[in-house]
């Protein structure tokens, strides 16, 4: 694929450029690091990786999908802004195309695919492991990004991925400089993210030692909110104050370590041990998505091991598997 | 930039007409509904109240001019459903999931096992049967209810009973009733009776998960393989479209994979 070089003394300017001609997001550092809509671009925050995944953008966390007004259904006008995403790590660009997956491909989801269509996607290559956590290098991650920037001491080396990049290599070809560089395979690597040495877990279901993250699970959450693939919702529909005969459907994230996650009327409960629900996860991330998608659906992120209120750490619990 | 396809949204149900309200027990009732579409025994709809809420319901009908749909009312959305009349509209989008395979078992004698509300989709075997009567053979019945009152399509079984072999049973009888035309006890009391011979023949079950478990039990002691069975699931569900994730079972979808799956298809 095509590579360019930007200096870094530039890198800014280019930034900025991209700012005034779309919304920018990227990473910057509050308490936590989030992506946020950037209105500085030295405000952007590299060192470490995203605390929250960038999902919400694309999978907002709730969902309007339309308006009851007493007689029909009205779907709302959908518009977001033509975005630039900046900062996007290898494992967020492959929660973006492991949704595309679901939301693109499976179903035509419009809510998904407006906010998704109108955007760029400018990843950053992690010289090193951001976060002790991080086992992107045991996942088989795909090549996706529209430009994935390689930074080098003194300059980026830019990669273009996709027609999107081109474009935008055209548009800002200013600061986009012809190179013979090349980025070898083993710069595309990540140092010390081969964290997880077993890659088929389907025999390994009826393991007692998935006990010890059972057994301080607290179902609270925050591993299925934190996850850049996490992809599950329901649905739910909330009446008008105003006129009772009015009322919205609306779609919300929602997270299948807790027992309402199967409920059905009647108060059957389908997953009601924490056991299954906790496996349930682990094997819907690392077994059953690749039966459908050929690709696991765990990016490697870790954030659902860092967000974790006790540290479950799967991936030590697989690999300490007898 | 590119413009976006229009497309018909997936999530959006259309309304149509109830041609007629028809009350099975006190707990339950069947709807006919104007939506001329084709589908299989065993599909199913997501119905919807605006304001409160979806839900999936089986499709208990074979026939491409209506559908017909018996409803139980244990939810909000399902209490509100029952206050439909003929006339009325309801929002419906659908079908979805793969049905009963009736195609592919030409030929084999049938025996359908179906406990309370789960007769529902079973119906539309029955239905679909006697739409299609030259390409089965045997067709045998077996069917329970918690008490006479629970019973579901009374007038219809009347008429089975008259072309097929037909076995109902309920669980009790209340006190001071009497009920002459059914067995007293569990369903599964009367499959260790039955004296029915297992080859060239499928079943077909739906039912509580418990009475689903015993059932399965007693076919597999007579003799009965795997994929001769085949089951319709139950399971939380939003979407219908594979995606929301709440009605998986193991890797597979409920809603796409099944509601039907054959046994030996079934993630264990």
């Amino acid at each position: 694929m095509q590579v360019f070089k930007l200096q870094k003394k530039g890198f800014n300017e280019f930034l900025e450029k991209v700012r005034s001609s779309y919304e920018l997001i990227a990473p910057i550092k509050e308490d936590l690091v989030k992506f946020e809509k950037i209105n500085n671009v030295k405000d952007i925050h590299l060192e470490k990786n995203s605390y929250f995944p960038v999902k919400e953008y694309f999978f907002r966390k709730e969902e309007t999908l339309f308006q009851f007004d007493g007689k029909k259904f009205i779907t709302p006008k959908l518009k977001t802004p033509t975005r630039a995403f900046f900062g996007l790590r290898r494992c967020d660009l492959a929660g973006i195309q492991h949704q595309d997956k679901v939301f693109m491909e499976d179903v035509n989801d419009p809510y998904y695919l407006e906010a998704r269509k109108n955007s760029f996607l400018l990843g950053y290559h992690c010289p090193s492991a951001p976060s002790e956590y991080c086992f992107c290098g045991s996942m088989n991650l795909e090549e996706f990004f529209d430009i994935m920037f390689y930074d080098h001491e003194t300059f980026f080396l830019a990669e273009i991925g996709s027609k999107k990049g081109e474009f935008l290599v055209k548009k800002f070809s200013k600061y986009f400089s012809k190179t013979n560089e090349i980025i070898s395979e083993v710069e595309k690597t990540i140092p010390g993210t081969e964290r997880l040495e077993k890659k088929d877990i389907s025999k390994l279901y009826d393991h007692k030692d998935w006990k010890k993250g059972v057994d301080i699970c607290l179902s609270c959450t925050a591993c299925t909110a934190l996850c850049p693939t996490c992809y599950c919702f329901s649905i739910h529909d909330e009446i008008s104050i105003k006129n009772t005969k009015e009322s919205e459907r609306k779609r919300s994230w929602s997270s299948c370590q807790v027992p309402e996650f199967t409920k059905v009327a009647g108060d059957h409960v389908f997953r009601q041990e924490r056991e299954e629900r906790f496996k349930h996860r682990i094997y819907h991330q690392l077994d059953y998505f690749k039966e459908k998608y050929n690709v696991n659906m765990c990016t490697g992120c870790g954030r659902c091991i860092e967000g974790c209120p006790t540290r479950i750490d799967f991936v030590k619990i697989i690999n300490e598997m007898e | 930039m590119e413009r976006q396809k229009t497309f018909e949204n997936p999530y959006l149900p259309k309304p149509y007409k109830v041609l007629s309200f028809t009350r099975e027990s006190s707990d339950s009732f069947t709807i006919k509904v104007d939506m001329r579409i084709n589908h299989e025994p065993g599909q199913f709809v997501q119905v919807s109240v605006p304001g409160i809420g979806e839900c999936p319901i089986s499709i208990c009908s074979d026939s491409n001019k209506y559908i017909e749909l018996n409803i139980r009312e244990v939810g909000n959305v399902t209490n509100a459903l029952s206050k439909l009349k003929k006339g009325s509209v309801v929002f419906v989008r659908g079908p979805y999931g793969n049905g009963y395979p009736m195609r592919s078992l030409r030929g084999n004698n049938i025996l359908i096992i179906g406990g309370g509300c789960g007769v529902a989709p079973l119906r539309g075997i029955i239905e679909f049967v006697a739409n299609n009567r030259e390409d089965y053979e045997d067709v045998n019945l077996f069917l329970g209810y918690r008490s006479p009152a629970d019973m579901i399509f009374k007038k219809e079984t009347k008429k089975w009973k008259k072309d097929y072999q037909v076995d109902v049973s309920v669980d009790k009888v209340p006190h001071g009733q009497s009920c002459h035309d059914m067995r007293v006890g569990f369903i599964t009391d009367a499959l260790k009776e039955m004296h029915l011979d297992k080859n060239n023949r499928v079943v077909f079950i739906c039912g509580p998960p418990i009475m689903m478990r015993y059932v399965i039990e007693i076919l597999k002691n007579k003799g009965f393989n795997d994929k001769q069975i085949f089951i319709s699931a139950e399971r939380l569900m939003y979407c219908a479209l594979g995606v929301c994730c709440h009605c998986m079972i193991k890797g597979k979808f409920t809603c796409i994979d099944g509601p039907v799956f054959r046994y030996d298809e079934v993630p264990k």
